[in-house]
Formats: C-alpha cells, structure tokens, sequence
C-alpha cells in the first residue's frame, strides 16, 4: 500500500530530522548542557561492552522482575481477600488501597533510606510498594468481571474451591493479571527507578545520578536511552509475545 | 420469594455492611495501635509515634510558610497538567486529521516519550535549567504527555463515524464540528485522562521537587530529610495521600461520573 510505506517514510523523515535538529543545536552548546546525538550514540555503544554498566544493568533489571512478580503476588493477594472474604472489603478498597494509591513514590524511597540498609532490599522493598495498587486494582477488576454463570456452572461440577481456583478462576483472570504486568512493567522502568536514586549502591538509577552529579551529560544520555532501549526490547520480545499467545486461546 | 424474605434478606444486607464498616475502623485503629506500639521501640528519627506525627501535621496546617510549600506543590501541579494536556491533546489531533502523520506519532513519538524515564527527565532538567520551578514543571509535563497521548488517542478512534459523518452534512466548517461534536464525544475521556494525569502528577512532583527544586513539598521532605525529621516527613506524606484521595473521591470521581452519564452513548 503506498500510503501506508509513504506514512512510515515520514514516519523515519521525523526521527532523522529530529536528530539533525538535535546535532544542530548541540553544536552550538557547550557538552555538559547538550551532548551531540553521535557523541552519545558512541557512549551508547561503548556502555554495552563495559563490565560494570552491564553490572549495573543487571542489578536492575532483576530488581525490577522481582518487584513486578511480588506486587502481583501481593496485591493480587489483597484482591483476592477482599473478594471471598467479605469482612476484609472494606478493609481492603477503603483503607489499604487508597493509601498505597495516593502514597507518593520518593515518600518511599525516602523511608526505606531511613529504614533500610542501602541495597536490594531496600530498592525491592520502595518499587514493590510503588507497583502494588496498580496490580490490586487490575486483579480486583478481574474478579469483578468474572462471568457469574460460568461460575455457577463451575460450583455444579466441583465443590473443591482449589480445583475452581485452577481451572476456573485463575483462566478468567488471565487477560487482568497481563494487563496489571504490563502496567507495572512500565511504572516499574519509569518510575520505580526512584528508589535506586536514594537507597542503591548500584543499579542504573544510580549510574545516571553519578553521572549527573560529575556533569558528565555524554553517559548520563546514554543511560536514558539505555533504559528506553531496554524498556521496548522487554516489551517487543516479552510482554507483547505472552499477550499474542493467550489471547489466541 | 415471598415479601418477608425480601424483608429478611435487606436487613441482613444492611447489617452485612454496617459490620464491614465497623471492620474498617476496627483496621484504622489497630494500625494505629501496632504504629504506636512500634514508635515505643524505635528511635524517633526512625518511627515517630501517631500522636507526634498529629501535631506536627496541626503546626504544618497553620504554619503559613509550610502552607505555602503546599501551594507552590499545587501549582506546579496544576501548570504540569495544563501544559501536558494540551500538548498531548494536540499530538493526538495531528493523526486525526493528518491520517500520513499516524506513524510518526503513535510508533515513533509516543513510545519513545513513553519509554524515557522520569528520572531522566528530572536530572536532565536540572542541568538544562538548574534548580528552578520550571524544572519541576517540565519533568511533570514530560511524563504525563504519553498519559494524555494515549487516553486522547483512544477517545478520537472511539468517536462515533456516523454521527461525523451526519455532522458533515451540516456544516462545512471543521471548526464548529470541532466544537460541536468531536469536543463533546471526547468529554468522558477527557475527564477519565484528567484523573489519570492527577493521580501520576503527585507520584512524580515530589521526586521533581527534591531533586530540582527550589519550592514545594519535595523539597521540604529533603530539608527534613537531611536533619532527620522524619515527623516531617511522615506528616508531608498523610498530607499528600489525604488530599490526592479527596480529591480524587470528591471532586474529580463525581464529575467524571456526572460526564459520563450524559455523554456515553
């Protein structure tokens, strides 16, 4: 279709034309305001072959996978909770979660700093916290749009609530936990990385505030552009694939 | 079902949710107790009981120049949101209107302003603009453009074709059917984003306002921060969670809901 290659020529015209742009302001700022887009590119690509970054790198990453796994743990918990057990609800939607909603995220990182000796526990302890509402309100939603025939029909076959749990429950509650995921994939690479700011000997939120604090904008660019690099390749070659193969069921 | 057991069954009903009530407050007071239990027996600069993080939250509300940080939180705030909503709104009309532009936008802009961190657009800030309130207001905006992006987006592909369609066989000006009929059909999302956008704001401000900024209630948990006034601390946050969760429950759910119902089809 030529309208559809002729919107993707602009498309790749805009981004060419924005990193133009981009040299040509450069040119004229000194490189600790503005590095030049191939001057970053070069650190972008060196930062990929240093040891330490790729330490750093990973430190986040599984600080962050593990994260996203015990807030869907437990927020999906608390959901859980606040649906069969009906003492709990009020419990649960009027005082944990407008909470843990409203509670703002540095507020976190700074009370895990006091609390906390700097390191992983302390940044999984700030970036779970940030994540839980997200993966509670998904999972709650889920559970209020489980199709109550299909339930009772469930009820009829079996009395056992594990086996209900296994085959009914949890298969209806798929597409709500995917979306709480990707949710909190997002929060926890744009936000979460707070908590590596305040309370982390390493990671990447710390390499930026290092290279930030030595005015070194050439790494510290590079790192943000590490992170968009990494953020999409999670989402392209993770998330999006998991999401194609249940939704094909 | 005959009618006492209607009867029946609503008292119970009732009571059900009395008792959930009770419950509730139950959960409050217990917390407050375990808080207070554990403020006993650790240091004050680590935990500081309920009872001192309540007066200290009384001098923060009659205390003008705390109040004042409040403000200049608020007004950051509301400017981010102001600027990142339109800016966002206007980014999602381009593709409206100009379909050759979609790619460029919704596969190139958008996921690259979604994708870069709020760290990033703080230090990147500081450096462009030093420790000022625009710093601040700028980090805000960067991170709720994507936000307003999205949700602006999804409402202009929800937008009924038939009604446009009959639209323009009314008018020739794209301006009053901008007015009369794609404004309108899009009020519901607009609202929906303005919620969003309110809740992510107060996540991001105040990371915004301890690294780059000169006023608000950041940068006031970092001066507490640095001397170990975790009463401060802890007051600033009841602070922010209670009027982000009125707001959000008195104001913005009501007109969101009040939006909807006379705007859904």
């Amino acid at each position: 279709m030529p309208s559809a290659a002729a919107e993707r020529l602009i498309g790749e015209g805009l981004v060419v034309l924005a990193l133009v742009a981009w040299w040509a302001i450069a040119r004229g700022l000194p490189e600790f305001i503005l590095p030049g887009p191939l001057a970053v590119a070069r650190r972008l690509a060196e930062l990929f072959v240093t040891p330490d970054f790729l330490w750093n790198l990973f430190a986040s990453t599984w600080r962050v996978l593990v994260s996203i796994a015990l807030a869907l743990l437990i927020g999906g918990g608390l959901a859980f909770l606040a649906h069969d057990v009906p003492w709990l609800e009020t419990v649960v939607d009027q005082r944990i979660k407008p909470v843990l909603n409203s509670f703002p995220s540095i507020g976190w990182a700074i009370l895990a700093a006091i609390w906390f000796e700097p390191g992983d526990f302390s940044v999984i302890f700030v970036e779970v916290a940030i994540l839980i509402p997200f993966c509670l309100i998904n999972v709650a939603e889920g559970l209020r749009n489980a199709d109550a025939d299909l339930m009772e029909m469930g009820w009829s076959f079996t009395r056992s609530r594990a086996r209900m749990l296994r085959r009914l429950r949890l298969p209806l509650l798929v597409p709500y936990g995917l979306s709480a995921t990707r949710i909190a994939y997002g929060i926890a690479w744009k936000i979460a990385l707070v908590a590596e700011l305040l309370g982390a000997p390493s990671g990447l939120g710390y390499l930026m505030l290092r290279a930030q604090t030595a005015a070194d904008s050439t790494t510290f660019l590079a790192t943000c552009f590490a992170i968009v690099l990494i953020f999409m390749a999670g989402e392209r070659l993770v998330i999006v694939p998991i999401e194609r193969r249940f939704a094909q069921r | 079902m005959t009618a006492t057991d209607i009867a029946l069954g609503r008292t119970a009903l009732r009571r059900g949710r009395a008792a959930r009530r009770w419950v509730g407050h139950l959960f409050t007071l217990a917390f407050l107790g375990a808080w207070e239990a554990a403020s006993l027996v650790a240091p004050s600069y680590l935990l500081p009981g309920p009872a001192q993080v309540a007066l200290r939250l009384w001098s923060f509300i009659t205390s003008w120049r705390d109040l004042g940080h409040l403000g200049a939180s608020l007004f950051h705030v509301g400017a981010a949101i102001a600027i990142s909503f339109m800016i966002g709104t206007l980014l999602a009309l381009i593709p409206y209107y100009v379909p050759v532009l979609r790619f460029a936008i919704e596969r190139r802009l958008g996921p690259f302003l979604n994708a870069f961190s709020a760290i990033g657009w703080t230090l990147l800030a500081i450096m462009w603009f030093g420790v000022t309130p625009l710093t601040v207001i700028f980090t805000i905006s960067a991170v709720l453009v994507p936000f307003a992006l999205v949700n602006m987006s999804a409402g202009l592909a929800s937008i009924d074709r038939e009604l446009v369609e009959m639209a323009q066989s009314l008018t020739r000006r794209s301006a009053r059917m901008l007015v009369l009929v794609i404004v309108p059909s899009l009020y519901p999302f607009i609202f929906a984003t303005l919620r969003i956008m309110f809740g992510v704001a107060w996540k991001v401000t105040l990371t915004a306002e301890l690294f780059g900024g000169n006023s608000g209630l950041g940068y006031m948990i970092n001066l507490a921060r640095q001397e170990f006034d975790t009463e401060t601390i802890f007051a600033a946050i009841i602070l922010i969670i209670a009027f982000v969760h009125s707001v959000d429950q008195f104001v913005l759910a009501p007109l969101q809901a009040s939006v909807s119902r006379h705007y859904a089809s």
